[in-house]
């Protein structure tokens, strides 16, 4: 489905160890593209994280005689928003809560995923059966209506909207990872493994994990960009963060009804969110063909 | 025989090809398969693709569970009198594709070191075992222990498993076309290695190959099989050069000779194997074989004894036998 | 064939009990007692308890889903909190508006992102193939709620061109095909065909240059046969394929279109979603999710059986 189906005989089998991320590396600086994605998505992480000294103002911190002060007022750059908050410092903080809440439930989905998935893939027989027809019932849930439907219920707040999205990514995920294990699984020097008595978490761990995290990664990385729409899509319906809070997705929601008054200062912290994710998505493709992983 | 050191009783494995209930279909990849083998011996296994010699390998080596029988260590059964942790350092294997059985990602000295470390041997011995071992297949601990496997040769890498599968210093080693993927000389100096190693350590090989050349230059016995039964065991030079089933036979003209006076343009046998998951009934080579007779379509054969050790499931035989 | 669409259909029902059940327990996970929205902040207890019997709260869980169940099936999702009109009737009316906003984005997305993808794979590694990729990256990227506001910024508020909101003029939500009502939808309509013109851009270059590497497509060419034919057998070829994405991506921008809707005040599903989830109207969120999931798992089956109608070696496996 939305799920990039990688090619799981050249993952589990084409790896070069010796010089193989060195080589990766290469590959990567290579592609100009990709770097200048990964410039930009590293230089939005360290803006969140030296948000306070990057900021020219408090974000929290509005007077209404500046309200929706258009781009371009005289120590306001990028205008004020509906409170009369500096927009440019609001969108700088911004980045920490949107960034975060696009991010961690792909790592944590990650974690949880490839533990599901791994384990279903390397046990095989029936055990994985039924964890993937577990999984294919939330396959049937388009994976906005999922998060939203599980927000919804929740409720608004930070934690809820993490929680959604995590249950979101967990099945992509947890598929992708198993069908690289079940590919490993069936090498022989697993069987090799087997044949030296070791036990099964021996051997997932000593031979499996290494061979299967690196595609699990890089396909995981290519969901941050749709976590990070998804995730700013629930604070703009109202879901997710809730306000003072600067967050991207809230701030557009807020800003919505300023269109027919500033409606370029309505549109700006959209950009924010478009540039996270494309930034995220180039990077992802880059590190895929560095890594020499088919689509 | 009581003094084998590894036995295989009644194994049977049967595969599922899809369909359910009474549309279920199996793959018979074996069925029903005896044998001994003694201390110090080697034991080759030969048959065409598909006849169920891989399959074997693995329920020899527990790495496979089979549907029933049972393989005996020492006369002990394999997974219950004998722990399969144990088991496993006495019966060893070797695979075929010396790639695919080496992980991508650890050195071969970490290769050969893992084994060990698994039976509680701390690293730093495992690693002095490892680096022994490799010097001993003929590559040099220093230069080719913090290789990775794509850096070393095909002959190379079949040295690293040997020397894995030695690391346990077990009894036994399946080796399962283990020489076959490898260029004619280097086989060659694989099969020496195999050779040497099996005097020095009294080694017991069960040898599995396509290669009849091979099979006979380095086993002191031979089983035969097809579609998933043993149709003929006994001792290499009996079986090769008086073979007592029509398969063994055929497989034996099939053979390329060196002598070019002895090579034949004919196959002797012809088309493929029927299909395993539908067998022919009573004797499943008949539908193959040039000398069938009266009972072989109905009743399926059972082993006899046709000679010192050797065994053959024919009716030609039984009914020679009848008749003296 | 028939074998093929029974085992399809005997895989999904499985799928749809599990579908129900993460529907069902929506209600459960939410925090809260369920009846805290409807009941007055001065209910005596017994009130309380007369309620949690009417709505069937007090059974048991898996008593309580298989009645839900039950009366799912027969069309009955109860009743919505905040307007007290059952949730089938409002959940049907919104379907509709979601629908004729989805197909038609559906098309427009598909013909731009065919036609994209196409030139794409045509000319491969031409300037005209650079600028499809860079569009496709960009289309799977850009938060589609986002260019939605853009859109209404552009055309609505600097232009007025077209209407910003709503489906029809006066806010009426009776749909019909007049100018009236479908310069309403172009807006939100062209927004969410961004959704799948990339993904179609990128799938439709692929085939196309797949298969103008294969061999027949030499071989005809060979034989002197002019662009045209190798155009028909191109676009034969890489049908089944298409549609299978285009069925898909309909079942996506279904469940997809929840922001669109709302930010264009588009009175389909999504809109209603909104409406339940601000007004924590739990009954509406459950019915309008669970009908929106049926639909895409339908959706999947037919799409399924069609393609491997198309191409019967997708029957295997």
């Amino acid at each position: 489905m939305a799920v990039a189906q990688t090619d799981i005989e050249t993952l589990a089998t084409a790896d070069k160890p010796r010089g193989y991320w060195s080589g990766v590396g290469r590959r990567f600086l290579k592609d100009k593209v990709a770097v200048a994605a990964g410039c930009v998505a590293g230089g939005l992480i360290l803006m969140a994280i030296f948000a306070p000294w990057v900021a020219p103002q408090d974000p929290f911190d509005g007077t209404m005689i500046r309200r929706l002060s258009p781009i371009g007022t005289e120590g306001y750059p990028l205008g004020a928003d509906e409170l009369g908050r500096d927009m440019l410092s609001r969108l700088i903080y911004g980045a920490r809560l949107s960034l975060f809440m696009g991010v961690t439930p792909v790592l944590i989905a990650f974690v949880i995923g490839s533990a599901i998935g791994i384990a279903a893939g390397y046990a095989g027989g029936w055990v994985n059966s039924i964890t993937m027809r577990v999984l294919d019932v939330f396959y049937a849930f388009p994976s906005v209506l999922l998060a939203i439907a599980i927000s919804g219920a929740l409720g608004a707040g930070i934690l809820n909207g993490l929680l959604s999205l995590t249950v979101v990514f967990i099945p992509p995920i947890a598929r992708v990872a198993e069908s690289v294990t079940t590919a490993v699984r069936k090498l022989e020097y697993i069987e090799a493994a087997r044949a030296s008595g070791a036990s099964a978490f021996t051997i997932v761990r000593a031979h499996v994990l290494g061979n299967v995290l690196g595609p699990i990664f890089v396909y995981a990385t290519s969901l941050i960009s749709v976590s990070m729409i998804l995730a700013a899509g629930l604070s703009f319906l109202g879901l997710g963060v809730s306000p003072p809070n600067p967050e991207w997705g809230l701030m557009l929601n807020t800003l919505r009804n300023a269109i027919y008054v500033q409606p370029w200062l309505a549109a700006l912290p959209g950009v924010m969110i478009f540039l996270t994710s494309i930034s995220f998505n180039m990077l992802s493709d880059g590190l895929r063909s560095a890594m020499d992983i088919k689509q | 025989m009581s003094d084998a050191i590894l036995s295989a009783h009644n194994l049977v494995k049967h595969f599922n090809a899809g369909g359910w209930g009474a549309a279920r279909k199996v793959v018979r990849a074996v069925d029903d398969v005896s044998f001994d083998v003694a201390p110090g011996e080697t034991l080759g296994v030969v048959g065409e693709s598909g006849c169920g010699k891989s399959t074997t390998a693995r329920l020899l080596t527990h790495l496979l569970p089979s549907d029933r029988g049972e393989v005996r260590f020492r006369g002990r059964v394999a997974g219950t009198e004998v722990p399969l942790k144990e088991f496993r350092r006495h019966v060893q294997m070797v695979f075929q594709d010396s790639y695919a059985s080496l992980n991508p990602r650890m050195t071969m000295l970490d290769a050969v070191a893992f084994g060990p470390t698994v039976h509680g041997v701390d690293q730093p011995e495992a690693r002095r075992r490892a680096g022994a071992l490799l010097e001993r297949v003929g590559l040099d601990p220093a230069r080719f222990g913090p290789r990775y496997p794509h850096e070393i040769s095909g002959g190379q890498r079949q040295r690293v498993n040997i020397a894995r599968a030695l690391a346990f210093d077990p009894d036994v080693i399946v080796l399962d076309e283990a020489v076959s993927a490898l260029d004619k000389s280097v086989e060659a100096q694989v099969l020496n290695l195999l050779t040497e190693l099996r005097r020095e350590r009294g080694l017991t090989y069960i040898f599995i190959s396509h290669d009849l050349n091979v099979v006979r230059h380095i086993s002191d016995r031979v089983m035969v099989m097809y579609l998933g039964e043993v149709v003929e065991i006994g001792p290499t030079a009996d079986l090769y050069t008086a073979p007592r089933h029509p398969y063994t036979e055929a497989l034996l003209a099939a053979m390329p000779s060196l002598d070019p006076d002895r090579r034949t343009m004919e196959a002797p046998l012809q088309g493929d194997p029927p299909n395993p998951i539908d067998p022919p009934p009573g004797c499943r080579f008949h539908t193959r074989c040039a000398r069938a007779f009266g009972p072989c379509p109905g009743t399926a054969p059972v082993p006899a004894l046709v000679g010192r050790r050797h065994l053959a499931s024919c009716h030609l035989n039984t009914v020679k036998e009848a008749a003296e | 064939m028939l074998i093929f669409t029974a085992r399809r259909i005997a895989y999904t029902i499985p799928i749809m009990l599990g579908v129900s059940l993460v529907c069902f327990a929506l209600v459960h996970i939410s925090p809260g007692d369920p009846l805290v929205s409807i009941l007055p902040p001065d209910a005596s207890v017994e009130l309380q308890e007369q309620l949690m019997a009417i709505y069937g709260f007090d059974r048991s869980y898996p008593e309580q889903f298989f009645r839900w169940l039950g009366r799912a099936l027969q069309g009955d999702l109860g009743n919505s909190i905040a307007t007290g009109r059952p949730v089938t009737s409002e959940v049907m009316n919104a379907v509709g508006n979601t629908l004729i906003l989805a197909v038609t984005a559906t098309i427009i997305g598909f013909t731009l992102g065919g036609l994209f993808g196409f030139v794409a794979g045509f000319f491969r590694d031409s300037w005209i193939d650079k600028l499809a990729s860079t569009l496709a990256v960009v289309g799977v990227s850009v938060p589609h709620y986002w260019l939605g506001m853009v859109l209404v910024i552009i055309f609505s508020v600097e232009l007025g061109w077209f209407p910003a909101t709503g489906a029809g003029p006066g806010g009426s939500s009776q749909w019909a095909w007049d100018w009236e009502h479908m310069s309403h939808l172009v807006l939100p309509a062209v927004t969410m065909s961004v959704i799948p013109m990339g993904i179609v851009a990128r799938t439709v270059r692929a085939l196309v240059a797949d298969i103008l590497q294969q061999e027949f497509v030499t071989g005809l060419r060979a034989k002197g046969l002019l662009d045209r034919g190798v155009l028909a057998h191109v676009i034969k070829n890489a049908a089944p394929t298409a549609l299978a994405v285009m069925g898909l991506q309909l079942g996506y921008l279904l469940g997809g279109s929840i922001l669109i809707e709302t930010v264009f005040s588009w009175p389909g599903t999504g809109f209603l979603l909104g409406q339940a989830i601000f007004q924590r109207d739990l009954p509406l969120l459950q019915g309008t999710i669970l009908v929106l999931a049926m639909f895409f798992v339908i959706l999947n089956l037919v799409v399924d059986v069609v393609q491997s109608a198309l191409d019967p070696r997708l029957q295997r496996g």
